[in-house]
C-alpha cells in the first residue's frame, strides 16, 4: 500500500473516534449551560434567575412532599382524556369522510380556517361556561391535539392504493372488512405519525391551558409561583413540565419502533 | 361536481351560521353571542381603529419575534454546514428544545421582562428559533453535492458557493418552515397576551371575558383568527413568486399548522 | 520540441482500501496519452472503464495514487486531497453527464453564472453569452427556468455555460448520451461549429463509435480494468465534417469495425 492509500482510506489513526467526540461535545455543552446557569444566577439576581441548587432542591422538596405527583397526575389525566377524545374524533372523521367526497370538499375550507382560530384565546369564554376546572381545559386539549391527528389520517386515508380497496371489494369484501384490512393497514403509518406529534402536544397544550384555567396541575404551579414571585418554584415548574413532555415523546417513539418494527422501510434513520 | 362545490361550500358555511344563531337562540346571547352581532362588533371596532390598534400590536410582537428566532436558526445550519460533528453535538439540544413546549416558558418571560412587548417577542422567538432550525437544517442538508462541483469547477470561492448553491437550495425548506412558524408566531404572540398583558388582541379577549362581554371575545378572536390565517396565506404567496423556479411537483402549499 | 498541450503520464486510480481487506483493484493503470493545442479527442471505452474517474482527475476533483499530469510542460499535484483545485483555475471547463444547472436560475442567467462567479461579467461577455444561446438553438428560451425545457435543451444550456468562460481544455463526460438519436446528431453538429469558432482543446468521452469517429481528430481507445490507452486513430476525414452523412463516408466502415474489434 502506498502512503496515499493510507491517507484515502482513513486508516490513519484519528485522534479520537467521532462517537468519543460527540459524546465528550455534548457533556462538555451540559457543563457550559450549567455553569453559564449558575452565571446568570450569580449576576442576576435571584429574582431572575433561580439557581441551580436551589432549583434542584426545590424538585427534592416536590417529590418528597408528593406534591410532583399530584400536579403530574392532574396534567396527565385532563391530558389523556382530552387526547383519547382528539384520537377518536381526529381518526374517525375522515372515516367518515371517505363516504362523501362531496361533503368532504364542502367542509374542507372550514376545518382549515378554524385551524386559525388561536385555540388557547377559548380559554377565558370557556371559563365563562364551564368556570375554572377540568372541563375547560379538556376541550382546549382535544381542539390542539384534534387537527394534526385528522390531518395526518386524512392524508394517510387518501394515499390508501385504491387500487387494492377495489381488489378487496371484487373478491368479495365486505365494506367494513375493507375498511379495516386494507385501508387501516395502509393508514398506520400516517396515523402514528399524527399521534406521535399529537401526544406531547396534548400534554403541552394542557400545561398552557392551566395557566389560563386551573388550581391544580403542572401549569398552575408555574403560573401561581410566578404570581408570588416564586422564581425557584417557576423554574422548577418548568424543569418538570419540559421533562414530562419530552418523556411522553420519548414514550411514544419507543411504542412506534416496536408497533412498526417490521416493516424495514417505516424506519426512522437519524 | 366542480360546480357544485363553491355553493356547497357556501351553504356550509350558512348551516353554520344558522346553527350559531340558533345555539343562541336557544340558550341566550349572553353566553353564545350572536353572528350578527359579533360581526357588526367587530366592524365597528375596526373602522373605530381599535382593532387594528391592538392588531398592530399582536403583529409588532410576532413579527419582531419572529426575526428574532428566525435569522439566528436560519444562519446556524449554514455556518456549520462544514462541521457536522458540533451539528451532532448539538442534535440532542436542539430536539429537546424543539420538543419542550416553549409557550410553558411564558410566565417565565413575563416574570423577567413584564407584561410588555417584550415578553412576548422571547415566546415567539423561542417558538419560531427550533421550527426554523430544522427546516433549514434538512434544508442544508438536501444539497445536491453535484452543484457544488459544478459551482467549484467553475471557480466559485467558498463564500459564493455559500451564496449562489446552498442558499437557494435551502430556501424551499425555510419556507416550508415558514409557513408553519409565523401563523403559529401570532397565535402564540395571543394567548402570552391572555396571560398577561395590557395591549394587543390577547388583550381584547381577556378584557371581554372580563367584563362577561362575550360578542366581545368572539369579536376579538375572529380578528385573531384572520390574521393567523393572514400571515398563512401570505407567506404561500410569497413563496408561489419567489420559488416560481420549482418543477410543479414539488411544491408544497401545506394545510398542516398546529395553532 | 514544445510540449505537450496536455500530458497524462502513467496515471494510476483505485479506489481507497478498506481496513483489513484486500487492497481494491486498480481502475486505472499506466494510462498515458498526450493533447495538442486545439485538438479534439475522443476517448472511447466500454462502460466501468474509468472514463469519469479520468475525467474527474484531469479536472481535479478527484485524487490519483500515482503519475502525472503536465500542462504545458508543468506538472500539477494529483495526489494530495488537500490541494485539489477544481476546474484548475479555470484552465479546465468540463461538460459533465448531468446538466447540473441551477434550478432557481433561468437559461440565461446559468449561462452566465460562471462569469459572475469570476467577476467578469460585463457588456462584451454578456453578449458572447448571447452569441453563444443563438448559436445552439436557444434564443427565446433564455428567461425560462430548467423545469420547463427539455432534457436536449438544459443540454445545451449545460453546454454553453461551459464555453461561456472560454476555458483552454474543455472535458466533456457523454454530454449527448442521454439525449434521442436525433437531437444527438443535431447537438454534435452545434458543438463541432462552435469548436470551429475558437478551436479550444477538448476531451471528448462516450461510448458511442460513431460519435467518436465523428467529432475527433483523434480517438483513443480504452481498455477494460485496469484501464489504459488501448489503440490510437487518427480520424482521416476532413473538417468541417458533416455529422449526419458521415456514415456515407469513405474508409468510415473500416475505422468503425477496427475500433469496435479493439472496445471488445
Amino acid at each position: 500500500m502506498t502512503a496515499i492509500d493510507q491517507v484515502i482510506s482513513g486508516s490513519a489513526e484519528p485522534f479520537i473516534s467521532r462517537k468519543m467526540a460527540i459524546f465528550l461535545g455534548r457533556l462538555g455543552f451540559t457543563a457550559a449551560l450549567l455553569i453559564a446557569w449558575q452565571w446568570a444566577a450569580d449576576a442576576f439576581g435571584i429574582i431572575f434567575f433561580a439557581p441551580p441548587m436551589a432549583v434542584l432542591q426545590r424538585l427534592w422538596e416536590m417529590t418528597a412532599s408528593g406534591e410532583m405527583f399530584l400536579d403530574i397526575w392532574a396534567t396527565l389525566k385532563v391530558s389523556a382524556i382530552g387526547f383519547v377524545i382528539a384520537m377518536i374524533a381526529g381518526a374517525g372523521l375522515p372515516f367518515l369522510l371517505r363516504l362523501s367526497a362531496r361533503f368532504t370538499e364542502a367542509i374542507e375550507p372550514y376545518i382549515f380556517w378554524s385551524q386559525g382560530i388561536p385555540k388557547y384565546a377559548l380559554a377565558p369564554w370557556l371559563i365563562l361556561w364551564f368556570g375554572i376546572g377540568e372541563l375547560p381545559k379538556v376541550i382546549i386539549v382535544i381542539a390542539m391535539s384534534f387537527y394534526v391527528i385528522f390531518y395526518n389520517t386524512f392524508a394517510g386515508v387518501k394515499a390508501v392504493d385504491f387500487r387494492l380497496v377495489n381488489m378487496a371489494r371484487v373478491i368479495g369484501a365486505s365494506e367494513k372488512v375493507v375498511a379495516r384490512e386494507v385501508i387501516w393497514k395502509s393508514l398506520q403509518p400516517f396515523f402514528y405519525a399524527g399521534m406521535k406529534i399529537a401526544m406531547p402536544h396534548a400534554v403541552g397544550a394542557c400545561i398552557v391551558g392551566e395557566f389560563l384555567v386551573s388550581t391544580e396541575g403542572v401549569g398552575y404551579y408555574i403560573e401561581h409561583a410566578r404570581e408570588l414571585s416564586d422564581t425557584v418554584g417557576v423554574f422548577a415548574g418548568i424543569v418538570v413540565a419540559t421533562g414530562l413532555v419530552l418523556a411522553i415523546n420519548a414514550l411514544v417513539n419507543w411504542m412506534e419502533r416496536r408497533a412498526l418494527a417490521w416493516r424495514p422501510v417505516e424506519r426512522e434513520m437519524r | 361536481m366542480k360546480r357544485y362545490r363553491l355553493i356547497d361550500r357556501v351553504l356550509v358555511g350558512v348551516a353554520l351560521l344558522l346553527l350559531w344563531q340558533l345555539g343562541s337562540w336557544l340558550l341566550g346571547t349572553y353566553w353564545l353571542s350572536t353572528p350578527w352581532l359579533t360581526i357588526s362588533r367587530f366592524c365597528t371596532s375596526t373602522w373605530s381603529g381599535e382593532m387594528l390598534r391592538h392588531a398592530g400590536y399582536t403583529i409588532e410582537e410576532a413579527a419582531l419575534g419572529a426575526i428574532i428566532g428566525a435569522v439566528p436558526a436560519i444562519i446556524l445550519p449554514f455556518a456549520l454546514r462544514r462541521m457536522p460533528t458540533v451539528v451532532a453535538v448539538l442534535d440532542p439540544f436542539m430536539m429537546g428544545g424543539y420538543g419542550a413546549p416553549k409557550l410553558a416558558l411564558a410566565p417565565l418571560f413575563i416574570l423577567w421582562f413584564g407584561i410588555g412587548i417584550e415578553s412576548k417577542i422571547a415566546v415567539v422567538a423561542s417558538i419560531v428559533f427550533f421550527i426554523e432550525y430544522f427546516s433549514t437544517l434538512s434544508g442544508v442538508r438536501q444539497l445536491d453535492a453535484k452543484l457544488v462541483q459544478m459551482a467549484q469547477l467553475v471557480g466559485a470561492s467558498e463564500r459564493q458557493v455559500a451564496r449562489h448553491v446552498v442558499f437557494p437550495s435551502a430556501v424551499p425548506n425555510i419556507f416550508a418552515g415558514l409557513r408553519i412558524s409565523l401563523p403559529i408566531g401570532i397565535a402564540v404572540a395571543v394567548v402570552t397576551e391572555l396571560i398577561s398583558s395590557n395591549r394587543g388582541l390577547g388583550y381584547l379577549v381577556q378584557i371581554g371575558a372580563m367584563n362577561f362581554d362575550v360578542t366581545q371575545v368572539f369579536a376579538a378572536l375572529l380578528g385573531a383568527t384572520i390574521l393567523v390565517l393572514a400571515v398563512g396565506y401570505a407567506v404561500d404567496g410569497t413563496e408561489r413568486v419567489l420559488l416560481r423556479w420549482r418543477p410543479p411537483a414539488d411544491s408544497q402549499q401545506q394545510q398542516l399548522g398546529t395553532a | 520540441m514544445a510540449p505537450p498541450f496536455l500530458e497524462i503520464r502513467n496515471l494510476a486510480k483505485r479506489f481507497p482500501t478498506r481496513q483489513g481487506r484486500e487492497p481494491s483493484p486498480w481502475v486505472i493503470r499506466d494510462l498515458s496519452f498526450a493533447v495538442g493545442e486545439g485538438e479534439f479527442v475522443t476517448l472511447i471505452g466500454p462502460s466501468g472503464s474509468g472514463k469519469t474517474t479520468l475525467l474527474n482527475m484531469i479536472a481535479q476533483i478527484d485524487v490519483a495514487n500515482d503519475g502525472q499530469i503536465l500542462f504545458s510542460g508543468d506538472a500539477i499535484a494529483v495526489s494530495d486531497p488537500k490541494s485539489l483545485r477544481p476546474g484548475l483555475d479555470r484552465r479546465v471547463g468540463y461538460v459533465t453527464q448531468d446538466d447540473n444547472l441551477l434550478p432557481w436560475r433561468t437559461t440565461i442567467d446559468n449561462v452566465l453564472f460562471p462569469l459572475e462567479v469570476q467577476g467578469r461579467l460585463d457588456d462584451k461577455t454578456r453578449a458572447h453569452a448571447e452569441t453563444l444561446v443563438k448559436a445552439v438553438g436557444l434564443s427565446g428560451y433564455e428567461r425560462y427556468y430548467p423545469h420547463e425545457l427539455s432534457g436536449g435543451m438544459r443540454k445545451r444550456t449545460s453546454l454553453i455555460r461551459t464555453l461561456v468562460y472560454d476555458p483552454p481544455v474543455i472535458l466533456m463526460d457523454e454530454p449527448f448520451a442521454a439525449v434521442d438519436a436525433q437531437t444527438r446528431a443535431q447537438l454534435q453538429e452545434d458543438l463541432l461549429r462552435l469548436w470551429e469558432m475558437g478551436r479550444k482543446t477538448i476531451i471528448f468521452v462516450t461510448h458511442d463509435i460513431a460519435e467518436a469517429i465523428a467529432l475527433g481528430d483523434r480517438t483513443l481507445v480504452l481498455t477494460k480494468q485496469p484501464t489504459r490507452i488501448g489503440a490510437e486513430h487518427k480520424i482521416p476525414f476532413r473538417r468541417p465534417r458533416n455529422v449526419k452523412d458521415i456514415f456515407a463516408l469513405e474508409g468510415f466502415a473500416s475505422v468503425y469495425e477496427t475500433i469496435r474489434a479493439e472496445i471488445q
